[in-house]
């Protein structure tokens, strides 16, 4: 019995080592189940963080090759501080967030989860299935369709079935109007992420609160007002963050489209063509890299902000087997 | 198979789900673990079952210590509430998934399979997929899928508490039947008290992670050891009242403002001179007095419960002292009644208030 | 007329006026596809009219746009690769993930809560913003001998070859992977498992014959979901793949569109609708199983 007891009291104060190596016994039965995935973070993104902030302090680029660079430290962002762009680019970008935000990815998917609720289900159903074609869409087709839409006539369809009929001037209206048609493309995609998500939250606000809302004799747009859009905050919050997000870093529709002409340049679109694309084949690693550091560490901000709001321990439950 | 748990203790942070647990049970014994819901019953068997680890101490099977080895290396059965079944799989792939992980051949799998479908009235079943079995149906296969890779010992977690009541009965009978006609050790879990008590040959009785007690059902009943077991055993539950014990001409008296009760002297002496106890009373050992015998007591009707078989009495005793007992229904007692009651004082009960300990029986 | 989908207490003159403010709304989207459809089946468009040569209205239909499938090889070329990049994505994304997410759901292991915060960060992570230094661990891994640039059918994994841009792309897909993954296993109940362990079955076992199977419609809905996500990718192989012949049809006609001019408009278009119809299919048939993802996704993200 007392040597029961000393065993006893062995096992419940584990010294570190013995804890130590039962906490890695246990990771090695995760490690067949985490390791694939736990790679391919590692290389496709722990490196990539790492690597961009360190290229962004050198001066690679086509000129210097991988063998002849040199460390720069702070000199590229010395230069994004002084680029004649930066101050555009940077205007540019947040009009293009703010805009395409408030316009389609919250504005319309809010509109339209509301339209779309209201009026019979099987409409509802159809609307939303159109609204979620563009995100079904190759982009590269998308874009083509919304060339052809501006282009000048006798081909282009606003031009030929608008401004023709009405007598008015046509031209191609993609160098005149460039900030609506990149907005409008990128809205008519942004907007379904929302779309579908306040449709489910809608959905599945309690019956009982809708239908005392109308016994109450709300009329429907005060129950919207003050019935749905408050319980549907938590959802609203969480699309417009994730949203910004993704518009803050999205450039391939604009890439497509404009390819940035026509003053159309974003932060995202200008780091990826320094870095990696343009006519003159001159890629500036080093300036893209820093270029898109400043993203990232946006992005670094966000996400963890994101995560402190979507109450992440509430997520997630103990595992209720202690066995392997 | 024998299971020894010695100081067996699970913790997860601060609660103590199970705390010290001692508990002896011989081989072939149907013993079960009753305690209300959240007391760390199922801690205990999933525990046993080597899901969970022990926080401390020990599991023995057959005196070997078996805290590291996996569930499938120790022979165990079980029988979970909600059933468990495999739902991607039909009856006869769900019984035959423990061989299957063993390499039993095709051949032997099928005997066996056909065998325990026989033994659990489940051979007509065997294609179809566990949604379309009733709950009944479903605790078979659950059963049969336990039993078909032999266990030494049988598992079972409130195995019949999603059932409807009649089926319980007869699933309760089918389950004694066969763990006596195949001998296998088995624990039981379950809150429902009646169950423990036609079903174990010994009863541990827990709460809150402790073990209260663990005897036969009839020691339980006659001899329970602290006021928490007492109350818990026996349905309906036993009545306690505040009385303190006097000696009077050689008489034992439990005395409070509403009752004078001549008790058992053999009991009765060993609560006299302390003070305040609780005395317990079986409603059982409650009886209306007939006419022309003396009784015990005078009380007016409280409340009048009919349970079908019986009235469940409430009747009041002076002026707060509640006392429950069964009545005939033919009796048409109303509230408001005047009855005069007779008390079996030869089986009164009386613990500490303090400790909770019986003054009988340690 | 039947009831929204909510009850809405709305007069029929009201519900009439919603749905032509949606078909408003809307019009820009059926315009657009309505003009990818006539065209792919026309000389040329006048807007939504179809022309002939010499511009007369309603005329010059035909099928010569279509011709591109049995005259030009390289569109069977292009649609194989597309298809190998699809499939190689979905294999990965949804075997990794419902590895990665089976382990975090129900395995106690230490840094397991970390790993987690980590995908949800993840998961809102701009991940373009890495294009530039992903451009350099391809090249990499394009060294490391034969799986680098010396695979049958992918090519290898480094840069310059589809298992390359395969990776990559099974990389940023990852995240939403495997915390879609670990909500339908946080579904299943223990109890299952626990039976299983106990009948014998190891933890590898419970999840390959036990667990996989019940969550067969979250592995259907996440494989459509990045299937298409990999059919339609443009910018990883735009960006990785520099050599025409091992393009997707996606770079394939950006390339069309870039080439010189005139480009053949109604042509571009008979090509985006052939890429676009599968994924048309795909969608009318798994409506249902693609909105409950994108909404369960919601539900683990939010
Ligand atoms: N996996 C777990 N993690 C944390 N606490 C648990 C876990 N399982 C059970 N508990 C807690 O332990 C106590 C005992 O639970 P349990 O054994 O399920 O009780 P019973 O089966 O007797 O109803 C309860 O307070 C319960 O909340
Ligand atoms: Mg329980």
């Amino acid at each position: 019995m007392a040597v029961i007891e000393a065993e006893r009291v062995a096992v419940e104060a584990r010294p570190w080592w013995r804890r130590a190596w039962e906490n890695l016994r246990s990771a090695s039965g995760a490690l067949l189940f985490m390791s694939p995935a736990t790679l391919l973070v590692v290389v496709f993104f722990f490196i990539p963080v790492v690597l961009i902030i360190g290229i962004s302090m050198t001066n690679m680029s086509t000129a210097t090759g991988f063998q002849n660079w040199k460390w720069v430290y702070l000199e590229n962002y010395r230069r994004i501080l002084k680029h004649p762009n930066t101050l555009q680019v940077l205007r540019n970008t947040l009009m293009y967030v703010a805009l395409t935000l408030a316009f389609f990815n919250v504005g319309m998917a809010l509109v339209i989860a509301l339209i779309t609720t209201h009026i019979p289900r099987r409409a509802g159903l159809l609307y939303r299935a159109l609204w979620l074609l563009p995100r079904l869409t190759p982009s590269v087709v998308y874009v083509m369709m919304w060339k052809y839409m501006a282009a000048d006539a006798p081909y282009g369809i606003i031009n030929r079935h608008i401004l023709q009929p009405l007598g008015l001037a046509t031209t191609n209206l993609l160098p005149i109007y460039p900030w609506v048609f990149v907005i409008l493309v990128n809205g008519f995609i942004g907007a379904s992420f929302g779309m579908v998500i306040f449709t489910s939250a809608i959905e599945s606000i309690p019956r009982e609160y809708l239908m005392a809302a109308l016994v109450d004799g709300c009329t429907p747009w005060q129950r919207i007002r003050h019935v749905i859009l408050p319980l549907i905050r938590w959802p609203l919050l969480f699309v417009t963050t994730y949203q910004t997000l993704s518009l803050l870093t999205s450039f391939e529709q604009i890439l497509l489209l404009t390819e940035g002409q026509f003053g159309t340049m974003v932060w995202s679109l200008w780091a990826y063509e320094r870095a990696l694309s343009n006519y003159w084949g001159n890629f500036q690693w080093g300036f893209g890299a820093a270029l898109a550091t400043v993203l990232v560490l946006i992005g670094i901000v966000m996400a963890v902000v994101y995560m402190r709001y979507f109450q992440f321990e509430a997520l997630i439950q103990e595992p209720k087997i202690e066995t392997l | 198979m024998e299971v020894h748990l010695e100081h067996l203790t699970k913790r997860w942070g601060k609660v103590v789900a199970v705390d010290d647990l001692n508990l002896e049970i011989r081989s072939g014994e149907f013993v079960a673990l009753l305690g209300p819901s959240g007391c760390g019953k199922t801690t205990t068997l999933l525990m046993i079952a080597g899901i969970y680890k022990p926080t401390s101490g020990y599991i023995r099977f057959d005196g070997r210590v078996v805290n590291k080895v996996p569930p499938k290396d120790r022979n165990v059965g079980m029988v979970f509430q909600s059933y468990a079944l495999y739902p991607h799989m039909t009856v006869y792939e769900n019984l035959t998934f423990p061989l299957k992980l063993k390499k039993v051949p095709e051949e032997e799998q099928r005997r066996k399979a056909r065998r325990i479908a026989e033994m659990m009235g489940i051979g007509h079943l065997l294609d179809r997929y566990p949604a379309q079995l009733s709950g009944g149906q479903q605790q078979r296969v659950a059963l049969g899928r336990a039993l078909i890779k032999e266990p030494a010992l049988l598992l079972f977690d409130e195995p019949l508490s999603n059932l409807d009541a009649r089926l319980r009965l007869t699933m309760r009978a089918e389950i004694k039947r066969l763990q006596m006609e195949l001998g296998i050790t088995s624990i039981y879990v379950t809150h429902d008290q009646v169950e423990a008590m036609t079903l174990a040959d010994r009863i541990a009785v827990m709460r809150e992670g402790r073990l209260q007690a663990f005897a036969t059902p009839e020691e339980l009943y006659e001899r329970p050891r602290t006021l928490f077991v007492a109350g818990f055993i026996g349905n309906p539950p036993m009545n306690f009242t505040q009385v303190e014990v006097i000696q009077q001409d050689g008489q034992y008296l439990a005395v409070n403002p509403d009752m004078r009760l001549a008790v058992d002297p053999d009991r009765g002496s060993r609560a006299a001179g302390r003070g305040r106890v609780i005395m317990g009373i079986r409603p059982e050992h409650i009886t209306l007095a007939r006419d022309g015998e003396p009784a015990h007591l005078e009380a007016e009707v409280y409340l009048v419960e009919p349970l079908g078989r019986d009235d469940l009495i409430n009747a009041r005793v002076g002026k707060e002292t509640h006392l429950h007992f069964l009545a005939d229904p033919a009796l048409k007692l109303r509230i408001g009644d005047r009855v005069r009651l007779r008390v079996d004082t030869s089986r009164v009960q009386f613990f500490d208030p303090e400790t909770e300990q019986s003054l009988l029986w340690s | 007329m039947d009831e929204g989908a909510l009850r809405t207490g709305l007069r029929p003159r009201q519900m009439y006026f919603l749905m032509f403010l949606m078909t408003l709304l809307t019009l820009p989207i059926v315009v657009g596809y309505l003009w990818i459809f006539i065209s792919t089946f026309s000389r040329r468009t006048h807007g939504l009219i179809p022309v002939d040569i010499e511009g007369r209205p309603f005329r010059g239909l035909t099928l010569e746009n279509w011709s591109f499938l049995w005259q030009d090889p390289n569109i069977w070329k292009v649609t194989l690769n597309s298809l190998i990049l699809a499939l190689g994505l979905t294999v990965g994304v949804v075997l990794i993930s419902a590895m990665a997410g089976y382990a975090l759901s129900r395995i106690r292991f230490p840094g397991r809560k970390g790993f987690l915060a980590l995908t949800l960060i993840l998961h809102a992570f701009p991940s373009v913003t890495l294009l530039i230094s992903i451009y350099f661990v391809l090249r990499w891994l394009a060294r490391i001998p034969v799986v680098g640039r010396g695979l049958p059918l992918i090519g290898g994994i480094g840069y310059n070859t589809l298992g390359g841009v395969i990776l990559v792309m099974v990389s940023l897909q990852l995240p939403l992977g495997i915390w879609l993954m670990k909500g339908f296993f946080d579904q299943i109940p223990w109890d299952v498992e626990r039976a299983a362990l106990i009948d014998g079955a190891s933890r590898f076992l419970v999840w390959r014959k036990i667990l996989l199977p019940q969550i067969k419609p979250g592995i259907a809905a996440l494989s459509i979901f990045t299937f298409i996500a990999g059919w339609n990718e443009f910018l990883i192989p735009y960006t990785y793949m520099t050599q025409q012949e091992k393009s997707t049809i996606a770079t394939y006609i950006n390339s069309l569109l870039s080439e010189t001019a005139p480009v053949n408009y109604s042509q571009v278009a008979a090509v985006g609708l052939f890429q676009l119809l599968p994924v048309l299919l795909f969608f009318v048939f798994t409506q249902e199983y693609l909105l409950s993802i994108f909404s369960g996704g919601m539900k683990g993200g939010a």
